[in-house]
């Protein structure tokens, strides 16, 4: 090596101390723009901008890697000197998050020029990530030539990574998400944005059946005098009512009758079936021999609760049951002359066209006489690049939990 | 059987295991004989096998995973915990770690015995997943693995003065902190895609998603600056034991932060 080229080494080794300053100046510029924008919400261009975009990054980050390979400041750009601080820059805004609450009206200016209550959508957040994603890029291309198998668990970790930053951030503003009320029977193509307009859809969905499965309601002791309930020291204040005994702060309960569906008639509850029936039960409870016995209901949006009163202090009362799964049953048309019927329920949406419909919610004050069903309907069309790379990343960790920590660290097979 | 809380007979289970715990601690500790670590060995995992027991026995009974409240999720610490203590032990015979181990599952129990945990068997539909037991199970895996390798940080950190003096079981902090990792990593993004799931938006910056990411940014930190400088023996077992601290801010202290209002994570007590 000549006097030359070493020198120019010396000169170009950077090392944690440009890596922090570089990181540093990044978040400073980051909130510099931000306060000088006026704390404004960030959004990226929408398709097919973002997708040139993201072509000509990548096209910009291999030229520039192949160019300029084996210059130090790309050799540092690719190695932990440069990530670490890069990774703990992005970690400080992450802190930031985990005690400002995020997507609320922010208290005060300062919070809001520097755009506190919605970090992921600001300046310093953005381009931390971007500066994450260049490293990323050059670590993985340096990592991969030549390839090596023993790069393999590097590569899905870093590459997977890689794409789940690029996607999400290229794909948010392509992302739409609507709401659409749903009453039975009748047939939506309008929905609700995020932001309350509304929107035309090219589905259509008839809503025929909206249906809830509910838990046995709980049953809980009141004060009569508060109305709270009694609390006491380390016992669930609540017992499902799911057993013909139960013991709960001292009283012993027996359930004579239990009606899934009720209503009043006269002085007691009866099986019905209609609008706004609602669990009952007739039990005997018991407490230092002392004993009492009559109903208590759980009331609905027509009808009133009951509560038992036990003695001068206390009360049972029955509280509304809790849904244990709520479904609808869909009839979807397309554009593209699909006419399909589905059930959906949470956790099993449907798909089509592009399309995920979702189970969001119904009116909780008719519990499941609702005739209302909110569905949310997602369009993300990145989303097969953040599954490649969440799946990518999976590998990875396989990766990491067959092989382990290298006995040196790691280095070897570094160049 | 039907009528009777599950909760309410778990201090015997819970003692005998404790009893069974703290009998293969001392052997360990005090004895040098093949013969009474075989014991120790039988005797730790009996007691893991009792709260196993226990647990199947609660699972079936209130018919839905017993992942929901902290108690439970205490419960499976302690399990996993003391498995893992074993296994380590039986894989690297160090004695101290198994030791350690049952030490902190056994206080898991103790927490669990000072507050019943009261029993709910009602499950929000959100949680009705096919993703809710691999998602949960991998996270308390790897909090236990954590947790296990931030013990034998701290005890690196206490006992050896110098990078020099440590040698053993830096090798097991690695190992252990590697696996957990692994674990960590598996588990969040099972989160992300179950998230996508059940509401259609994989990550929503949620509070209690912020510090599971927070924790798993601490300990990427941890692997990179490992990668650099594998002698630093010391620094990195202080990396690991303040990531701990965080990881515990997520388990147990996001339901205290101002940050923290309405999150579909907060654990019912
Ligand atoms: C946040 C962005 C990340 C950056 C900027 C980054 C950067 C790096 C760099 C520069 C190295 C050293 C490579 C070398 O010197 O050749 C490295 C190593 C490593 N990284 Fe990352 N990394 C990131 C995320 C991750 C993730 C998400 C994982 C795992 C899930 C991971 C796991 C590893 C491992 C295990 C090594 C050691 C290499 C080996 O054992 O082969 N990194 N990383």
């Amino acid at each position: 090596m000549s006097n030359e080229t070493s020198r120019k080494i010396e000169k170009h080794h950077w090392s944690y101390r440009e890596g922090t300053i570089v990181t540093g100046l990044i978040l400073l510029l980051g909130f510099v723009i931000q306060t000088a924008s006026g704390g404004i919400v960030l959004r990226i261009a929408g398709f097919p901008w973002n997708l040139i975009a993201g072509l000509i990054f990548l096209f910009l980050l291999v030229l520039a890697f192949y160019r300029w390979k084996n210059h130090p400041i790309m050799k540092w750009l690719g190695g932990v000197k440069a990530a670490l601080p890069a990774i703990l820059g992005f970690t400080f805004l992450v802190l930031l998050m985990g005690f400002v609450k995020q997507d609320v009206e922010p208290k005060s200016a300062l919070v809001r020029t520097f755009g506190l209550t919605h970090l992921v959508k600001t300046w310093p957040f953005m381009l931390i990530n971007l500066y994450l994603m260049i490293l990323l890029g050059i670590t993985t291309l340096k990592r991969i030539t030549p390839f090596n198998y023993k790069n393999a668990g590097f590569f899905l970790n870093h590459f997977g990574l890689f794409l789940v930053l690029l996607s999400t951030a290229l794909g948010s503003s392509d992302i739409q998400r609507v709401t659409m009320n749903c009453y039975e029977n009748e047939t939506e193509h309008n929905a609700l944005d995020t932001s309350g307009k509304p929107v035309e859809m090219p589905v259509t969905i008839k809503l025929l059946n909206f249906n809830i499965d509910e838990f046995r309601p709980k049953v809980t002791i009141i004060d009569n005098k508060t109305g709270q309930i009694v609390l006491n020291k380390n016992k669930n204040p609540f017992e499902l009512l799911d057993r013909n005994t139960l013991d709960i702060y001292g009283y012993h309960l027996e359930v004579e009758q239990f009606l899934e569906s009720s209503g009043k008639v006269g002085d007691s509850y009866v099986s019905l079936n209609e609008p706004g029936s609602a669990p009952s039960a007739k039990v005997k409870v018991t407490k230092d021999g002392s004993e009492i016995s009559g109903w208590v209901y759980s009331g609905s949006y027509v009808n009133q609760p009951e509560t038992l009163k036990l003695n001068e202090n206390h009360s049972l009362v029955m509280l509304p049951a809790e849904p244990r799964k709520f479904s609808s049953e869909l009839n979807i048309q397309t554009p593209s002359g699909k006419n399909v019927t589905t059930t959906i329920e949470v956790n099993r949406p449907f798909h089509i066209d592009g399309w995920s419909i979702y189970q969001l919610s119904y009116n909780t004050e008719m519990g499941r006489w609702s005739n209302l069903s909110v569905l949310e309907l997602v369009r993300d069309p990145w989303l097969p690049i953040v599954y490649l790379g969440i799946f990518l990343m999976m590998a990875g960790a396989a990766f990491l939990f067959i092989t382990g920590k290298p006995k040196d660290g790691g280095t070897k097979h570094v160049a | 059987m039907e009528e009777l809380n599950m909760w309410l007979d778990f201090p015997i289970y819970a003692s005998v295991a404790i009893l069974c715990w703290l009998a293969a601690s001392g052997l360990f500790l005090s004895s040098g004989k093949k013969l009474m670590n075989q014991l120790a060995a039988g005797l730790s995992f009996a007691g893991t096998a009792l709260l196993l027991v226990f647990m199947t026995i609660l699972w079936l009974h209130i018919q839905r995973p017993p992942m929901r409240t902290l108690g439970e999720t205490r419960l499976w610490y302690a399990i996993f915990m003391s498995g893992i203590g074993l296994g380590s032990y039986l894989r690297w015979k160090y004695k101290w770690l198994v030791s350690y181990s049952l030490g902190l599952a056994m206080v898991f129990l103790i927490i669990n015995l000072q507050h019943p945990e009261t029993y709910d068997k009602t499950l929000m539909p959100a949680l009705q997943s096919p993703w809710f037991i691999p998602h949960v199970i991998v996270y308390i895996f790897a909090y236990a693995m954590l947790g296990a390798s931030s013990l034998v940080a701290l005890r690196n950190i206490f006992f050896a003065p110098s990078d020099k003096t440590i040698k053993g079981p830096i090798q097991m902090a690695d190992n252990l902190a590697y696996l957990g990792f692994s674990f960590l990593t598996l588990g969040l993004l099972f989160g992300a895609l179950w998230a996508k799931e059940a509401w259609g938006h994989y990550w929503t910056w949620d509070p209690k998603e912020t510090w599971a990411f927070l924790t798993w940014m601490f300990y990427l930190i941890y692997i990179h600056y490992r990668f650099r400088h594998p002698s630093e023996h010391k620094r990195a077992m202080t990396i690991l034991a303040v990531s701990f601290a965080i990881l515990l801010v997520c388990w147990f202290g996001v339901n205290y932060l101002p940050s923290a209002q309405n999150s579909v994570h907060i654990y019912s007590e």
